[in-house]
Formats: structure tokens, sequence, C-alpha cells
């Protein structure tokens, strides 16, 4: 999402930047010479046109929609663009240290797949949160579930996490549907 | 916590391409609502049959045209100067500033971004545990930092890792440089390829 952010705002500045200059433009020469016409942008129709249309005109009501749904995917395009990096205690003064929520994920899912009984997992990570979904087709989810969440936290205590994220385990067995 | 110089260099700020975004989305939401009301006809029903172009509002710009047309002119320039200032702001990579050692006059010293990369990253590399190392100068002249990506093999001990890099590695390029503190980000990607040994 950052990129995006990246060359949003680029296009938003550059537009902004094109529109000022047409305003400026526009304004200048029909200041200078009124007698002649628009210089690029054919502003005397624009005028016309928006003359005779109403606010309750459906193309209104659909140009504003427009702008209101673009304007929310810009808000929540800014708001997904944070940085969603995995901060680890810093081990000195002026040393900061984080991870991807990424390498998290690899480790516990590591740790999770060695386990007696496990036929696979996946695991999704952030900095709150530890989500994990294991298989097994030996044990339930009752007898495996403690299991896990315990191997889990053993991992992450053993890794210096700014802040220890909760811990959720799904495992899903065909034992349990006996 | 955050104001750190160190934290700082974590990652690259997103914080003005962020909040240009949010405002100009912002903005855009709350006119398309505002226009949607107009038109609905929740502002009293003439209000929603009058034209876009209210000749109150035409009226009253050709009344004062003089200080109007001054007006759009300054702000067709402001909007010009600060959209480009904004789009090149997006565009520019992030600065690599080189290290100021010593700034006497007669007697500088100035220490390259990428002779500390390179210098740093042969450093780490050699450590235990690490398959490969990225080394960059980030922030600014003012206030340099370095930021470190490690790449671990898969099972490596993070701690001992950590130790390591501290002693060996940053203690020695502040011992090298004659700085205190060199404010240093660390980015840990774990288990990234199998510990495998070609012969």
């Amino acid at each position: 999402m950052r990129p995006i952010v990246r060359l949003l705002s680029t296009l938003l500045g550059l537009a902004f930047a094109a529109a000022g200059a047409l305003l400026a433009l526009e304004v200048g020469w029909h200041w200078w010479r009124p007698g002649s016409g628009p210089l690029l942008v054919p502003w005397p129709r624009w005028q016309a046109e928006l003359a005779s249309l109403g606010w309750d005109a459906y193309a209104v009501r659909v140009g504003a929609g427009v702008l209101a749904a673009a304007g929310l995917v810009l808000l929540l395009c800014a708001l997904a663009a944070k940085s969603r990096a995995v901060r680890l205690t810093d081990p000195a003064d002026e040393v900061s240290v984080s991870t991807s929520p990424r390498s998290l994920a690899r480790l516990v899912g590591l740790v999770v797949r060695a386990q007696d009984n496990v036929a696979g997992a996946t695991v999704t990570a952030s900095a709150r949160r530890v989500r994990v979904r294991a298989t097994s087709r030996l044990e339930t989810e009752g007898e495996l579930r403690p299991r896990l969440l315990e191997t889990v936290a053993t991992l992450l205590d053993g890794v210096p996490l700014a802040r220890q994220p909760k811990v959720t385990v799904v495992v899903d067995s065909p034992k349990d549907r006996r | 916590m955050s104001s750190s110089v160190a934290a700082k260099a974590l990652s690259r700020s997103y914080a003005g391409e962020r909040v240009l975004t949010f405002v100009v989305g912002l903005l855009a939401l709350l006119g398309g609502a505002l226009a949607l009301v107009v038109g609905a006809g929740w502002l009293g029903e003439y209000r929603g049959r009058r034209p876009l172009l209210d000749p109150m509002a035409v009226d009253w710009l050709g009344g004062h045209a003089t200080p109007a047309r001054i007006a759009a002119i300054v702000l067709g320039v402001v909007l010009l100067v600060l959209g480009l200032r904004w789009a090149l702001r997006s565009l520019r990579p992030e600065p690599r500033p080189d290290l100021d050692l010593d700034t006497t006059e007669g007697a500088e010293l100035v220490v390259t971004a990428g002779a500390i990369s390179g210098a740093v990253q042969a450093d780490a590399e050699q450590l235990d545990g690490v398959s490969r190392a990225r080394v960059r100068a980030v922030g600014s002249r003012t206030s340099p930092a370095l930021r470190i990506t490690l790449y671990l093999y898969e099972g490596t001990d993070l701690k001992r890792v950590w130790e390591d890099l501290d002693l060996r590695v940053l203690t020695r390029a502040r011992e090298s440089l004659g700085l205190d503190v060199l404010p240093t980000a660390v980015r840990l990607e774990l288990d990234t390829s199998q510990a495998k040994r070609v012969r």
C-alpha cells in the first residue's frame, strides 16, 4: 500500500500544480485581454453549462457520488499505508530493531510444524496478534491446542518483542467431526 | 520513543504522503457528501433547484472583480508551487547522507555514505547465522543514521546475533569513526534461506 500512496501523492501534487497554473493563466489572460477568447480551457462554455445545471440534476448527483467515493478510497489508502513492522526491544541506546510480520510468521510456523501430530499449519502475524491454524489427523483440537499455545508462547518469550502479541490457535482435525 | 533518530531510521517516513492523501480524500468525501445533501433538497427545497453557478455568487464576484482576480491568480500560483514541491518530494529517492566527522574549517573530514555502508556490511556478513546483509545511510546530513537489514539463516539464535552485532559490528564502526553514538536501525529478516553449504 505504501508505494501506492507515494504514487497517489505525486499525482495529486501534479494535479494541484496543473490546476493552479491553469487558473492563474486564464484569469491573468482574461484580465489582460478581456475581448479575446480563452487560452486553453473553454471556460465560457463551462460557465454557461454550470449556470443551466441545478444542484438536483442527475449529472450533479452522480458526480458528487463519484467524488465522495474517490475521497473515501484515498482516505482508506492513506490509513492502510501505516508501517507494519514488528518492533523488538532496543538492545542499546540509539539502536532500534524491527522485523517483518512475515519473518515472525515464518518463525512461528517452523516451530508449530515441527510439533508431533501436526500435518500442516498456516500462520499470520502482526505486532499485536499471531494467528495459527493447524491441521492434524491424529489429535483433536482439545488435545493439541493447549500444547501448541504453550509452544508458541515459549517461542515468543525467547524473542525480545517490544509487545507480546496475542496468540490464537485453531486446530482443524477430522477427529473432531466424528 | 518513536521520535529517536534510530527509530526513525527503521523505515522511510510516509507521514507527509499519508497526510496529503488523507486530507485530499477527506475534502473530496465531505465536498461530495455536501453536494449530495444540497441536491437532495435537505438544505431547503429551493436551494436544491438553484444552478451550480449561482447568479448571486457571480454578481458578487462581478462587483469585486479586481480583488477576486488577484486572489485567483495568487491562489493559482500558490497551488502550482506547493503542488510541484509535493510531487518532487514524493518522487525523490530517500537520501543517503555522508557523515561529517570533522567540520573544523581547513580540516574537514567526510565519510561518504557508500564507504561506511560497505565497511559495516562486510563486518555484518561475517557474523554467524547471517546469510546476507544490506547497509545504507539514511536520515539527513545533520542527523545521519545507519539502516542495517540482516537476513538470518533458519534456526539462528536471535540473542547471539544481537550481541554479536552490538559488540563486533556497531562498536567497531563507532570506534573507527570516533563517534560516541551512531544511531542505527536494524531490520531482521528471519529464516530467509536454508543453511546450505556448497563444497
